[in-house]
C-alpha cells in the first residue's frame, strides 16, 4: 500500500482518449463494454500502479458490468483515472460507484441526443432532400457529425479535470438543456410526420355519375391525416402495449400488401 | 447491368468499414443515405444510391441502438438495396425487396456476435488475473475486428446471389406485392417515428408537435425551417426555465401546477 502511485500526463490522456474510439465494439449480455474499458484505460493504469497485484485488483474492478453511451462515456473514465490517480486502490470503491451512479443518467442524455434527436432532426433534412436526388442534406448531416466526433477525446481531459464535481454542477443546466432540446425535436417530429410518412388512399366511389375520391376528401379535411393516424396508432402501441418494433415493421408491410392487394392503397 | 469482381468486393468492404465505424469509432454516425450514395458511387450511379438511401434514412429515423439492443440494421438495407436497384435497373422497390429482409434478419448475427463477446472478455480477464497483461491487450480488440462481420458477410451475399434471386422474383412477382412494398416504403417511416415519441417527454411538451405538423402539413413548410423555429422555441425555454430555477420557491409552485395539469 505505500507504494507510490504514478502521476499522468497530458500525453496518457489522449492515448486513453484515442483507444476509447474502440468504443461499444466489446459488448456482450454479462459485462456490456467492460473488456473495452479496460482496454483502454490499460496504459493509464498501468502507470499508475506499479506493482502487479494492486493492477490486477484495478483491472478486476473494471471488468465488471458497464455500459455507458460511448459519447459521454468519457466524462466518467477521465474522473475514474482522477480517483485512482489520487488514492489507488483505496479508491476502488468508490469508483464503482461512481462508474455505476453516472453511467445510467448519462447514457439517457447521451443516448437521446446522440442516437435520437440529432440523427432524426439531420436524417429527416438529409432524407426528404436525397429523394428528390439533391445530396445538400447529406453533406450538412456528415459536416455536422464529424465536427461533433472529433471533440469527443475533450471529454476525457474535462472529466479528469473535473473529476466527481463536474455532473453535479453541470445537474440543473443539464436538465434544462435536455428539456429544451426536446422541444426542438417534438416540433420538428410534427413537422417530419407529413414530409416523409405516405399513405394514399386508392379508392374512388362513384355515385349517379360523380366520382369521389376518398383521397382528395381526406386531403381537404386535413393535409397528411393518414400519416398522423398512422402513427398516433403506433405511438399508442409502442407506449401502452409495449409491442415489439420488429413485429409493427413486419405487420405494416404485410398490411401494405393486402391494401394494395385490394386497392385500398396505392403508391 | 451487371457487376464486377472489383465492384462486390468494394461493397463488401464498405460494409465492413460501416460496422466497424459503428461499433467503434461511431465517425460516421447512423446514415443510410451516406452508405446509398456511397454504393451507388461504386456502381457509377450516385444518384440512385442516393435517392435508395435516403427512402431508408427516411425510415430509420428514430430507430436507435439504446443500451446494446439489436435493431434492424437500415445500413446494411441500404447497402444492398442501393446495390440491388442500381445493377437491376428495376427501381427502388426491388432493391427493398432483398435490402430490408436481410438488414431484418442482421439483428440476429448481433445477437451471436454478442454472446461470442461474452466468451473474448472472459478470456481476457482470465490473462489479467494471470498478469499475463500484453496477450489480455491483445485478446479484447479481436471482438472489434470480428464485430463488422455481422454486416460484411450478409452484404457480400445478397450482392452476389442477389441480383439473380430479384430477377427470378421480379419475373413473378405480382403487381400487388411491388404496389405493396412501395406503400410499405411510405409508411414504415411513420414506426420509427413512432418509438422516437416514447422516448421523449410527450407529456409536458407533447403540445409542440402540432406546431410542427401545421406548419408543415398546412403550410407545406420543410423540416429545415421548421427546425430553425424550433431552435428558437428551445433557446426561449432554456432561457426561461434557468430563469426558474434562480427562484427556487417559483419553480416549485410551477412544477406542481405543471403536474397538476398533466394529470
Amino acid at each position: 500500500m505505500s507504494e507510490p502511485l504514478g502521476k499522468l500526463n497530458k500525453r496518457d490522456l489522449i492515448k486513453t482518449a484515442l483507444r476509447h474510439y474502440i468504443g461499444v465494439s466489446t459488448y456482450n449480455y454479462d459485462t456490456g463494454t467492460a473488456s473495452g474499458l479496460v482496454w483502454e484505460m490499460f496504459p493509464a493504469l498501468r502507470k499508475i500502479y506499479k506493482k502487479d497485484d494492486d493492477l490486477v485488483q484495478s483491472l478486476n474492478n473494471h471488468f465488471k458490468f458497464y455500459n455507458c453511451n460511448p459519447w459521454l462515456s468519457p466524462l466518467i473514465t477521465g474522473a475514474t483515472l482522477a480517483m485512482e490517480e489520487k488514492n489507488g486502490i483505496q479508491s476502488l470503491e468508490a469508483v464503482q460507484n461512481l462508474k455505476v451512479g453516472l453511467m445510467g443518467p448519462l447514457s439517457g442524455i447521451g443516448d437521446t441526443i446522440i442516437w435520437v434527436m440529432i440523427p432524426t432532426i439531420l436524417g429527416a433534412i438529409a432524407g426528404s432532400m436525397g429523394q428528390k436526388g439533391d445530396p445538400t442534406g447529406l453533406f450538412l448531416f456528415l459536416f455536422l457529425w464529424l465536427l461533433m466526433s472529433f471533440t469527443r477525446p475533450y471529454l476525457y481531459i474535462i472529466g479528469y479535470k473535473s473529476g466527481t464535481n463536474l455532473i453535479s454542477n453541470l445537474g440543473d443546466s443539464l436538465k434544462s438543456f435536455t428539456d429544451a432540446i426536446s422541444i426542438l425535436g417534438i416540433t420538428v417530429i410534427g413537422s417530419i410526420i407529413s414530409t416523409t410518412v405516405k399513405v394514399n388512399v386508392g379508392w374512388q366511389f362513384v355515385r349517379s355519375g360523380v366520382k369521389v375520391n376518398l383521397q382528395d376528401i381526406l386531403n381537404k379535411l386535413c393535409p397528411s391525416l393518414l400519416p398522423a393516424i398512422v402513427v398516433l396508432i403506433l405511438y399508442l402501441l409502442l407506449k401502452n402495449k409495449k409491442a415489439k418494433m420488429g413485429w409493427l415493421i413486419v405487420g405494416i408491410i404485410i398490411i401494405s400488401m393486402a391494401g394494395a392487394a385490394v386497392g385500398l392503397f396505392k403508391a | 447491368m451487371g457487376m464486377s469482381f472489383l465492384q462486390a468486393s468494394s461493397i463488401t468492404l464498405l460494409a465492413y468499414i460501416y460496422n466497424l465505424d459503428r461499433h467503434a469509432t461511431q465517425f460516421f454516425g447512423k446514415m443510410p443515405i451516406l452508405y446509398g450514395a456511397i454504393t451507388g458511387m461504386i456502381l457509377g450511379d450516385v444518384k440512385t444510391g442516393l435517392m435508395v438511401g435516403a427512402t431508408l434514412q427516411l425510415m430509420s429515423l428514430g430507430v436507435a441502438n439504446i443500451g446494446g439492443s439489436s435493431m434492424p440494421d437500415y445500413i446494411v438495407a441500404a447497402i444492398i438495396s442501393a446495390a440491388i436497384s442500381v445493377t437491376t435497373g428495376k427501381g427502388i422497390a426491388a432493391g427493398m425487396a432483398i435490402g430490408l429482409p436481410v438488414g431484418m434478419l442482421t439483428m440476429n448475427l448481433d445477437v451471436i456476435v454478442k454472446l461470442i463477446n461474452s466468451a473474448i472478455a472472459k478470456k481476457a480477464q482470465t490473462f489479467a488475473n494471470r498478469k499475463q497483461f500484453g496477450k489480455m491487450q491483445k485478446m479484447i480488440p479481436i471482438a472489434t475486428f470480428m464485430y463488422p462481420l455481422e454486416a460484411a458477410l450478409p452484404v457480400f451475399l445478397a450482392v452476389v446471389f442477389g441480383k439473380t434471386v430479384v430477377e427470378s422474383i421480379l419475373n413473378f412477382m405480382p403487381q400487388w406485392f411491388t404496389v405493396g412494398l412501395n406503400v410499405a416504403g411510405g409508411m414504415l417511416p411513420a414506426v420509427g417515428i413512432a418509438m422516437l415519441l416514447v422516448y421523449m417527454p410527450m407529456k409536458r411538451y407533447g403540445y409542440w408537435i402540432i406546431i410542427g405538423f401545421v406548419l408543415s402539413a398546412f403550410l407545406k413548410m420543410p423540416v429545415l425551417g421548421v427546425a430553425l423555429l424550433g431552435c428558437a422555441a428551445a433557446v426561449n425555454q432554456f432561457k426561461n426555465e434557468n430563469t426558474h430555477n434562480t427562484n427556487v420557491t417559483a419553480t416549485m409552485a410551477n412544477l406542481n401546477k405543471e403536474d397538476m395539469e398533466d394529470e
